[in-house]
């Protein structure tokens, strides 16, 4: 069967006079036509250039008859290559080379696959630059390429030749999130308004990118996670899918498919939960997966991978991995019992949740994973009910008690971790659950550019703290479980050392639309709010206590509350009996609410008063007086 | 980052009305609002590009700094925003928008 290829002649994947420069076309970093593969069941070449064609033209509804191809609904891997979104942002980004320092953070956070990295060391990038036949293009070219010390004068004072780096912007695929300016901590990159003459450049830079040939792998660490889309192989998700712009899944889904394809290249497969993901990565005849991928259900993934490992098992392809997709309503909600099974199977089936806190493509219903207090289309924050009244359910704490599974917490924002997750997960042989917190820009309420920022602040705050618990590190729960990654491991909550201040759940809600009506004009949090800051520590402190944080003979629930200050009703009679040793009326101490030891006195034991140097008092029960003590948040002086 | 602002506006804390005029005429010059600083005597306001306005005359020791941080979708401790702080400046981030059809029941 005859597939296309850049040379085919009227291919969609060759120049045409909506893409004049080719931009929309097959490989990543470099061309790529189509693998010769023989489908009984559709013809790739009709479909690329008869199917796709009619939708690309605006005739496919009408035009199309109900053939065998159409009624289907097969997509061929990788066709969201030939989309072309450079009409549905009125800015791009600018790439500005002496200010880029190689850290490959934009590659790797855009949602879009539209920021593209390469390497090449300098001999060889003067012979491929010499190709260039027009000088003009050539120096455009030339300028698009940095000299980080990361890769050139690094590798250049080891080895006598440096790399010389560049990101490219594919112009087709780029939305305009500015997430990739966002997390540019070095000015290297900044918006800018499309003109017909700037696009016309970016086409043409994005073109010879193509030509240019691979990254040279003398400058790529296997060691440095973060390089791993320096290689083709990792480019497993195309872009052109349908996602919103900035869509924190689209990065998710992204990176699980970089981290699998280092490794598996393109020899795996991807069952999908029906949700927000299966609609834009399948808005037929659009596919942005160059592996197998299907989607059955809403309700029935995991069976549906379980039945697919066991079919690829019989066939002897045992060591192709599987990863089951799907969005917390999947997977917390009307797949949970499909997903309960499979973890309880013992199949080596990998399980990535999209956890958005809420269904996502139906327009944001409440789900389990919704936090308390969340504003959502079917828990309405209104006089009598304020947004969702239900604390979350944790599936990583479910999945972690079935037998011998794998299980994380992450997010993109936390690269190393959401790489180290994947990879293990990978090696893991059973199942395994990845749970990666992603934002859903209009449900959230979040600027298009905030999804690694939301990533980043979800953990900080407790509201979604990173876990891995891994059956092979021991035989106890506190062996397997590790919450590294996380600020401030041993406390209750983070102090922001810019701010000196307590981050807790309620600055996670302050910076969410969906927890907006939540606070009042002075900006004061609900009750349910509180409860629901409550209920992030409760969870916190299990995982604590799982992980052999907390002393285990300490109440775990019982936490000492963030610094509730009461006027004091009385001295007390000065008995300093059942305190913890040394402490006494008149005890010199110092107390620490997050921002810093605050020296005090005991003056009270019936009940508790520590009257602070700066004039508050704290009025508490024994039994969090030894909690807080036992945390380091009290002590004597 | 620009290291000069794009604008500024000298504040009367009296007349905030101009404040939120001034911050509403200009705000078409910069981009997608990412943070603001705030120092004791002055405001900034930064798009994603690092490009700037300045609203001098007003810092987090002031009351009225409450409103205008509203005014740009800042999110903040407004027990602590007045509190003393040994750097030079607090950084907030605004990326707080509305959520997609907060207010539709199902």
């Amino acid at each position: 069967m005859n597939m296309a290829t850049v040379s085919e002649e009227n291919s969609m994947n060759t120049a045409n006079e909506r893409d004049p420069y080719n931009n929309n076309s097959y490989g990543t970093l470099v061309d790529d036509g189509y693998k010769k593969v023989s489908l009984p069941v559709l013809d790739v070449t009709d479909f690329n250039e008869r199917i796709i064609r009619a939708y690309e033209a605006g005739t496919a509804e009408k035009g199309l008859p109900a053939d065998l191809s159409v009624s289907r609904s097969l997509i061929p891997a990788g066709t969201a290559t030939l989309r072309d979104f450079s009409y549905v942002a009125p800015e791009i980004p600018e790439f500005i080379t002496d200010n880029c320092t190689g850290c490959m953070d934009c590659v790797t956070l855009c949602p879009d696959t539209a920021i593209l990295g390469k390497v090449v060391g300098e001999e060889a990038f003067e012979q491929r630059l010499a190709k260039i036949e027009n000088e003009a293009d050539r120096e455009l070219f030339r300028r698009q390429w940095a000299e980080p010390n990361k890769y050139y004068q690094g590798p250049k004072k080891k080895t006598g030749e440096g790399g010389k780096f560049s990101i490219i912007i594919d112009p087709s695929k780029c939305k305009g999130c500015a997430e990739c300016v966002t997390v540019c901590d070095d000015d290297a990159l900044r918006m800018i308004p499309k003109t017909d003459e700037l696009m016309t450049d970016l086409q043409k830079v994005h073109r010879i990118f193509k030509e240019f040939g691979p990254s040279d792998e003398r400058y790529i660490s296997d060691r440095l996670l973060i390089d791993m889309m320096l290689k083709e192989k990792t480019h497993i998700y195309v872009g052109g899918a349908g996602s919103c712009a900035g869509c924190g899944e689209g990065t998710a889904l992204r990176m699980m498919c970089s981290a699998t394809g280092a490794k598996y290249d393109n020899d795996w497969g991807i069952i999908a939960a029906t949700g927000c993901n299966t609609v834009y990565t399948s808005t037929y005849p659009y596919n942005p997966y160059l592996v197998p991928w299907s989607n059955s259900l809403f309700e029935n993934a995991p069976a549906y991978a379980m039945g697919l490992r066991m079919r690829w098992d019989q066939r002897g392809w045992g060591e192709k991995p599987i990863w089951c997709i799907g969005g917390d309503g999947a997977m917390f909600d009307i797949g949970f019992q499909s997903l309960s099974r499979m973890l309880a199977s013992g199949l080596n089936v990998k399980v990535l949740v999209l956890d958005t806190q809420v269904y996502s493509n139906t327009g944001g219903q409440a789900s389990t994973s919704t936090f308390m207090g969340q504003n959502t289309k079917m828990s309405v924050h209104g006089k009598k009910y304020g947004g969702k009244m239900e604390r979350r359910k944790e599936i990583a704490q479910i999945a972690m008690m079935h037998p011998r599974t794998y299980v994380a917490q992450t997010t993109c924002a936390h690269v190393n971790h959401f790489y180290r997750c994947m990879i293990e997960a990978l090696e893991f042989d059973g199942p395994a659950l990845v749970c990666c917190f992603t934002t859903c820009q209009p449900e959230h309420g979040v600027a298009d550019n905030m999804a690694t920022d939301q990533a980043q602040l979800a953990a900080d705050t407790r509201a979604f703290p990173l876990l891995v618990y891994d059956p092979r590190k021991g035989d106890t729960i506190r062996e397997r479980l590790s919450l590294q990654g996380n600020p401030a491991v041993n406390e209750d909550w983070w102090t922001n050392p810019k701010t000196g201040e307590v981050v807790d759940f309620i600055d996670f809600c302050r910076s969410e639309g969906r927890f907006s009506k939540h606070f009042d004009r002075d900006g004061n949090p609900s009750e349910l709010l509180l409860l629901a800051t409550q209920d992030r520590l409760e969870n916190w402190k299990q995982l604590q206590e799982l992980a052999g944080i907390l002393d285990k003979k300490k109440p775990a629930a019982k936490a000492p509350k963030p610094a509730a200050v009461k006027p004091a009703k009385s001295a007390g009679n000065g008995k300093s009996a059942g305190l913890p040793g040394g402490f006494a009326v008149g005890s010199k101490i110092k107390y620490d609410g997050g921002s810093g030891w605050v020296q005090g006195v005991l003056q009270s034991v019936d009940p508790i008063v520590l009257a602070l140097a700066d004039d508050s008092r704290i009025e508490i029960s024994q039994d969090i007086l030894r909690e807080a003590i036992a945390m380091g948040i009290v002590s004597l002086d | 980052m620009a290291r000069e602002p794009l604008a500024t506006f000298d504040c009367h804390l009296d007349k905030l009305d101009e404040v939120f005029e001034f911050l509403k005429r200009t705000r078409n010059e910069l981009r997608t609002l990412r943070m603001v600083r705030v120092w004791t005597d002055r405001l900034q306001v930064f798009d994603i590009n690092g490009d700037f306005f300045e609203v001098r005359g007003i810092g987090y020791p002031d009351d009225a700094i409450k409103t205008v941080l509203d005014a740009v979708h800042t999110a903040f401790k407004p027990e602590s925003i007045h509190n003393a702080f040994r750097g030079p400046y607090k950084e907030f981030k605004t990326g707080k928008r509305r959520p997609w059809a907060e207010d539709r029941v199902m």
